[in-house]
């Protein structure tokens, strides 16, 4: 018994070295948004690599890739590039309008036969190729093109349509994204457009890639993220491999030359969101070290931006995608507008704490954060502190939000709640009379993601653990350096004194997918952080 | 097993004694008042006649991290890693939520006989009608000190407790599902969560946590995720606090390493009662909503806030006239009385791996992917064991009964009558179903929101069957008062998975419960 225990503990005490590790690893973080090329011609190739994963393994699977560098990417981000195989695929851009060409070359091994794409919702037409079951596919070594015209906006999924259970478990799948063609006024002015002041003053980038995520006014945001969903059994992997090896000279259509991999029973190892595993979702889009994974999982987002999720189930199995911090409007089912039956200009889709992903079903939703509720200051204003930002004024427009005042760290916050303290006792520089006590920091254990105190942002988590931006003297207990009610120690991957912020989990709550081939933490999770206006977030990388 | 079991507990006794008098900071917080209910008394729900005032009272709650056993539908004994009540042991034992006021919350323990390691089984259901928090006494030091209790003074029921309580009541007093927490709009809750450890696997050292699912705009520091904040470790105590948030059925869990705490049973409801509950009987529900429409805390505008789900309800107030009924409640602030109901039952869906909770038990490498539930548990338990009447117990490793099943499942509405059913799914593992073989669901909110359109028209629909995933919750209406069902009528609510129709190798039970027509 007793060595079990100790390999138990030392099993722990390694994984979580591990994140560790590879969280340490991150430097500053941040980025994200919803990568991809545009086309409207999409030359692409199906074709074999491996997939790397947090345990080691590299995991031979099939993925779309670009023959030729891509017209283009969108949005503009460092290290852009697409491979001749990824998993997801390319995320293909396009406008309202555009009829897109997506030209398909098989390079998988000939004993995979041929391979094709179906593009659900559009109205494809197929040329070229040989004919198969769903569409027109591509032999091995041949080609197939499809054309369509991207008629709506929306996001949708794209995925094999010849042997799906095999071709898409080892990979063939991808997203489209159709842009509105036009710009909608209500999506530049007003709170977006100060939003965009907001971003400009702390030098942020604008990632999005539109202004509205349909032709709707309800459909406007202010910062968009891409999360495809799905699992791998390996046992199929490693299947496919060997057949695959051992059938490497056959001709293709000959007899023989063809793949006889069981897809059931069905055992995935391997939960993955944009085709990696927590936490190598939350390295940046385009890493060196997953040449064949380009894009992350890794949000993040002010107080008050309203987010656009794109959210699409690529396996085989439903996944129930728990959004921490607040519920998630959904606004459209596979690019289709969920509306009001008695008024179109209003939404009508559910507000979901958890959304589900479905096979080869895509969504869209609304998250936003505002702190509205809470009861309590979370940037610790105090009006007898020392420090000028701790006497920010808030004054609320007609929702209650300090919206106002984009260049001000605490724009947006929820005026009702402005200076009402949290704790009893004063912490650090952050004011008394509040209605609880924090127990003595050491009979609790920080995580890596603590931002150091209940209070969001550097400059309220100094004031609040006792040190003053500065060295200011302090009005409770002035000397900096002292610690105060809840130290920010062993936090590595928000840090107190620079990021300090709100960091909530993004998982599958089938809480048996948040592991990576039976360990944890891995699998489909990420964290979102919801950060101060101090830290300026950098979704590209 | 069990014998080796208690070869270990002394020595794990032995050692937690140490750790209870040397580094044990074990405290409640329950404020009878707060800033924002500076009433000397916040002992009851205040009517909600006015937008102006924040309204509500102080809710407390104080539960246990640890372990304990449950019986399972085949009479299996199962090891859980749990939670337990220690504060409203009654009223958990007799399945009602254990939260409570502060002035029940406060009350120091005061019967005859100490509490006992098992109580409130060991004392038995009948006698044992305390509901305070375990553990609270008097700070006698800062009573000799003079420093409490007199005039002018602070109570000297100030969070202190008596940690051989705690422990006494706490170790092994493990809940499936773990204690039900009921607060309503507008209340401050003081939740303390209190590490008591895990005697049976005393070699984890682990911290637990609450994550309250589905809190809308949450601070990280009080959402329970030990990466993400703080986790507490055992010996501790820490209180979190929440202002309610809106109306609906929500759930909370333990965060550590979410697939083995929540497989092993650290899994419970919370639900919130809109203040339409509150509102003076007779008033008109759309007037009430009216008012809730000037505070913009409570207000639900469609153009400002797209997460808002209870706007006014389309009609205006010429179409809603329903006022606020002399008896029943409501399940959301609807405006329009049409999530009525006379009786609720929490129905709480949950699935258990024997082999997991055997290997998790016996300090073995848990596999996650292979994971397979084998008993299919409503309110945590299976049929026939659902619609057993009152508490069930299982013996523990330390010779004491503990109510370790305090929730029946068994729904009784009387004809003419609605009940509503908060129906929560925490399995970890896989998607259920839950059929009705006869009396139809109308599902009216889903994962606490209420199903309306941002136009006001409501979106219900009614169903047979709902089907959950891990993490989702969702608010059903059976409507009794239908001339074509009489009283005495019997019907089922049960899972066509079929083979969740089973308590492991038991061909018959699972997920399955009655409905009575009485």
């Amino acid at each position: 018994m007793k060595p079990m225990t100790i390999q138990i503990a030392f099993l722990k005490t390694r994984l979580l070295l591990l994140v560790l590790v590879a969280v340490a690893s991150l430097a500053a973080t941040a980025h994200a948004a919803a990568p991809g090329i545009t086309g409207p011609t999409f030359n692409l190739t199906a074709q074999p690599a491996y997939l790397t994963q947090p345990d080691g393994q590299g995991i031979y699977s099939w993925g779309y890739g670009c023959t030729t560098a891509p017209s283009g990417f969108a949005p503009t981000m460092t290290g852009q590039t697409c491979n001749t195989m990824q998993v997801p695929g390319p995320t293909l851009i396009l406008t309202e309008g555009q009829t897109a060409t997506v030209t398909l070359t098989n390079s998988l091994p000939p004993a995979a036969g041929n391979t094709s794409i179906l593009f659900p919702g559009f109205n494809v037409t197929a040329t070229g190729g040989v004919a198969g079951l769903l569409t027109k596919e591509a032999a091995p070594g041949g080609t197939v093109t499809y054309t369509f015209t991207a008629t709506t906006p929306g996001t949708r999924s794209y995925y094999s349509g010849t042997q799906g259970d095999l071709q898409v478990e080892m990979g063939l799948y991808g997203a489209i994204i159709v842009v509105p063609s036009a710009t909608r006024a209500a999506c530049t002015g007003g709170l977006h457009a100060a939003n965009l002041t907001a971003e400009t003053f702390w030098g942020e980038t604008d990632f999005r890639l539109a202004s509205s995520a349909y032709d709707n006014d309800k459909t406007c945001y202010d910062r968009e993220y891409l999360f495809q969903f799905s699992e791998m059994d390996p046992r199929v992997h490693s299947q496919a491999l060997a057949q695959v090896t051992a059938k490497a000279g056959c001709v293709a259509g000959a007899a023989g030359c063809s793949l006889e991999v069981p897809t059931e029973p069905y055992h995935p190892a391997y939960f993955m969101i944009n085709g990696r595993s927590m936490p190598d979702d939350m390295d940046p889009n385009y890493a060196a070290q997953y040449p064949h994974q380009p894009y992350n999982g890794n949000p993040h987002l002010h107080p008050g931006e309203e987010v656009l999720l794109r959210i699409i189930g690529q396996g085989r199995w439903q996944h129930p995608f728990h959004e921490h911090a607040n519920h998630v409007r959904i606004l459209a089912r596979d690019g289709n507008l969920i509306l009001s039956a008695t008024d179109a200009t209003q939404l009508a889709g559910p507000a979901l704490f958890t959304t589900t992903t479905t096979p080869g079903q895509a969504m869209d939703g609304i998250f936003y954060y505002t702190g509205r509720g809470l009861n309590w200051d979370m940037y610790g204003h105090t009006s007898t502190s020392n420090d000028p930002l701790a006497q920010l004024p808030c004054t609320p427009d007609a929702n209650g939000y300090n919206t106002g005042a984009p260049t001000a760290i605490n724009f947006w916050e929820w005026c009702a709640d402005h200076t009402k303290p949290l704790q009893v006792a004063p912490s650090g520089d952050v004011g008394a009379g509040g209605p609880v006590t924090l127990p003595d920091p050491n009979i609790l254990t920080n995580g890596a993601w603590y931002g150091g105190s209940p209070y969001l942002g550097p400059n309220a988590t100094l004031r609040a653990t006792g040190c003053m931006p500065g060295n200011a003297l302090q009005t409770n207990s002035p000397n900096c350096g002292a610690t105060g009610s809840t130290p920010p120690s062993g936090t590595i991957a928000n840090s107190p004194s620079g990021e300090a912020g709100f960091a909530f989990m993004w998982h599958s709550h089938n809480e048996r997918e948040i592991t990576t081939n039976n360990a944890f933490p891995g699998g489909m999770m990420m964290m979102m952080l919801v950060d101060s206006r101090e830290f300026p977030i950098d979704e590209s990388n | 097993m069990r014998n080796t079991c208690r070869y270990w507990l002394p020595i794990f006794l032995l050692g937690f004694a140490t750790v209870t008098l040397n580094a044990q900071s074990f405290r409640v917080q329950c404020p009878t008042s707060t800033i924002t209910h500076p009433a000397a008394s916040n002992n009851s729900e205040p009517a909600y006649t006015s937008a102006t005032a924040v309204n509500g009272a102080i809710k407390c709650q104080q539960i246990s991290g640890g372990d304990g056993y449950s019986t399972m539908g085949d009479g299996t004994q199962t090891y859980m890693f749990s939670f337990g009540p220690l504060s409203g042991l009654a009223d958990i034992a007799n399945g009602l939520p254990g939260t409570e006021f502060p002035t029940v919350f406060n009350t120091p323990y005061a019967g005859a006989q100490p509490l006992q390691p098992g109580d409130p089984a060991t004392t038995g259901l009948g006698t044992f009608t305390y509901n305070g928090a375990i553990g609270q006494v008097p700070d006698v030091d800062a009573q000799a000190a003079g420093l409490c209790g007199g005039s002018g003074q602070p109570s000297c029921i100030d969070g202190h407790v008596d940690p051989r309580q705690i422990m006494d009541v706490g170790v092994m007093n493990g809940n499936i599902p773990a204690p039900l927490m009921a607060i309503d709009e507008d209340d401050e809750f003081f939740l303390t969560l209190t590490n008591v450890g895990m005697i049976m696997r005393p070699d984890l050292f682990e911290q637990h946590t609450v994550h309250f699912h589905g809190y809308p705009n949450a601070s990280a520091f009080y959402d329970g995720v030990p990466d993400a904040s703080v986790a507490i470790n055992i010996g501790g105590s820490f209180t979190y606090y929440y202002l309610a948030p809106d109306a609906g059925t929500y759930f909370w869990h333990c965060h550590i390493t979410p697939p083995e705490h929540l497989q092993m049973g650290m899994v419970g409801q919370i639900y919130v009662r809109p203040r339409q509950n509150r509102v003076p009987v007779g008033t008109t529900l759309y007037s009430a909503l009216q008012t809730q429409q000037l505070n913009l805390r409570t207000a639900c505008n469609p153009a400002a806030d797209i997460l808002c789900t209870n706007p006014l309800p389309a009609g205006g107030s010429t179409g809603n006239t329903v006022t606020r009924a002399a008896t029943g409640n409501y399940a959301y602030n609807d405006g329009d009385g049409s999530t009525y109901y006379d009786v609720e039952y929490p129905i709480q869906i949950h699935g258990f791996d024997p082999n997991f909770h055997f290997v998790g038990m016996t300090f073995n490498p848990e596999g996650f992917t292979d994971m397979k539930d084998k008993y299919f548990l409503l309110n945590g338990r299976s049929y026939p064991d659902t619609v057993t009447p009152g508490p069930m117990q299982t013996e523990s490793v330390d010779g004491s009964n503990h109510f370790s099943q305090p929730l029946p499942s068994i729904i009784n509405i009387t004809h003419g009558q609605k009940a509503l059913l908060r129906i929560s799914d925490l399995d970890v593992t896989e998607y259920q179903t839950l059929a009705s073989l006869g009396i139809p669901m109308k599902v009216i909110g889903y994962n606490a929101k209420l199903l309306r359109d941002q136009a006001g028209n409501n979106l219900y629909y009614t169903t047979n069957s709902i089907t959950l995933g891990g993490g989702e919750s969702l608010d059903v209406i059976l409507d009794a008062s239908d001339p074509q069902y009489a009283a005495g009528q019997v019907f089922y609510l049960y899972t066509p998975n079929l083979d969740h129709l089973a308590n492991d190798a038991e061909n018959f039970g699972g997920l399955m419960t009655e409905v009575h027509i009485n």
